[in-house]
């Protein structure tokens, strides 16, 4: 069996700028992604859940390397300073790599 | 009724015992936690229900009789943040973004807050206009947009446009978000369907509502409480600002309803309505458009403060102040 390496690039965010994040992904190169929601802390604050609005969000997607880098420069420019989030990549190798 | 029998009748209602119980719940910690899927189960099922009972009472009244209190309303919602935000900007010396978001939560509202109300009037036996669940559909959006305005700086020559992401994906959720989409939207079901249709839903959407409403102010109760370790974050002044600007508001609320003409209860209810803050609408809105502010400010001051003033002494206060200004 071949494996082909990719990146996967997590995304986890308040959950109100989950269908931004998306766009930004999409527009990026992304041919799909998975959410989930999520529950945690971090720098600034608690980020309890419980009203749906003040949720966090993981988004996943897997993309080419050089794609993932676009992304995470994007990311980074567009929506760091102002919303509670972290976003990284990671190795991955994956069956069909003409899928991503 | 006396002032003191109104606020006691008030708050020995099971929604503000319930309340209560969710308050005494987060502050100890306790394990009770209900499952994520149940709050927002809870929040459809009674906006369909007030939409859907305010639809019917439309079609019995007939909108050549709500148009004029609904649009006064929709004017009311729309103008408080014009003056919460230079009270935040100079007194409070709150930022642009932080009073622009602050003011579009106090100008929007709570429906919850609203049901509360409803509620109280029902238990004292006061009539009011079935039909003033369309003030509650139209005074949420407005304030969103002005407040939204007012944060992106647009006063000192900042920008608000069409293209900015962040506000096209605000609009769309002050216009067609679920409140505003649900609560219409069974409005116009319900007129269409009139009392026909409401016996037909009834045994689902009226005579189990106080059950649902207590279980929904658990939760709030739960939320409001884990907010109140942040009172110490948000300062005194919107400690007070929280405290009176319901007051004014809805003082304002009252004598408006009713020069408009509606009956005391009705006039109690267009001030809680002026009365409430935005928890749910608000906050995303806001959040998606002017990210520069600070959310802990406005939701603590909405959530914490204001919404649990007006649940306990709020509405009877505005019932008074009917009953004072139009005997």
């Amino acid at each position: 069996m071949t494996l082909h390496p990719m990146r996967l690039v997590t995304v986890i965010c308040e959950a109100v700028i989950e269908e931004r994040i998306v766009e930004v992904l999409r527009e990026c190169g992304a041919q799909g992604h998975t959410a989930f929601d999520v529950r945690g802390s971090g720098r600034q604050g608690q980020r309890s859940a419980d009203l749906v609005e003040s949720g966090n969000v993981q988004i996943e997607v897997i993309v080419k390397p050089a794609t993932a880098e676009a992304m995470l420069a994007r990311l980074h420019s567009e929506f760091f300073q102002d919303y509670a989030m972290v976003a990284y990549e990671s190795e991955v190798r994956v069956m069909r790599p003409d899928k991503f | 009724m006396d002032f003191f029998t109104a606020i006691q009748s008030n708050l020995l209602s099971p929604a503000v015992l319930f309340f209560v119980l969710g308050v005494f719940a987060a502050v100890s910690k306790s394990d009770l936690k209900f499952p994520d899927s149940l709050y927002t189960t809870l929040t459809i099922y009674l906006l369909i229900a007030i939409g859907f009972k305010g639809g019917v009472a439309i079609h019995e009244a007939g909108l050549g009789v709500v148009w004029l209190p609904a649009l006064a309303a929709m004017v009311l919602g729309g103008l408080i943040p014009l003056w919460t935000y230079p009270v935040l900007r100079k007194l409070g010396k709150f930022s642009v973004a932080d009073a622009g978001a602050i003011a579009a939560h106090y100008g929007s509202v709570s429906a919850v807050t609203f049901i509360a109300a409803t509620n109280f009037l029902k238990s004292i036996d006061e009539p009011f206009e079935n039909y003033a669940s369309a003030f509650l559909a139209v005074m949420e959006s407005p304030a969103i947009i002005v407040g939204v305005i007012l944060g992106k700086g647009v006063i000192g020559g900042g920008k608000f446009s069409l293209s900015d992401p962040g506000v096209r994906h605000a609009l769309r959720d002050a216009l067609l978000g679920k409140g505003v989409l649900l609560l219409i939207g069974s409005m116009i079901i319900g007129s269409l369907c009139g009392k026909r249709g409401m016996a037909s839903v009834e045994g689902f959407f009226v005579t189990p509502f106080q059950g649902v409403l207590a279980l929904f102010l658990l939760e709030m109760g739960m939320v409001a409480g884990r907010r109140l370790a942040d009172l110490k974050k948000v300062g005194v002044f919107l400690l007070i600002f929280g405290l009176t600007a319901p007051l004014l508001h809805g003082f304002v609320g009252v004598l408006l309803g009713g020069w408009v003409g509606l009956s005391t209860g009705g006039a109690t209810l267009l001030g809680v309505l002026a009365a409430s803050a935005s928890y749910i609408a608000a906050p995303a809105a806001v959040r998606l458009s002017v990210p520069e502010a600070n959310p802990t400010f406005s939701l603590t001051a909405a959530l914490a403060i204001t919404f649990p003033f007006n649940i306990s002494l709020g509405i009877p206060f505005f019932f008074e102040a009917a009953k004072l200004l139009h005997p």
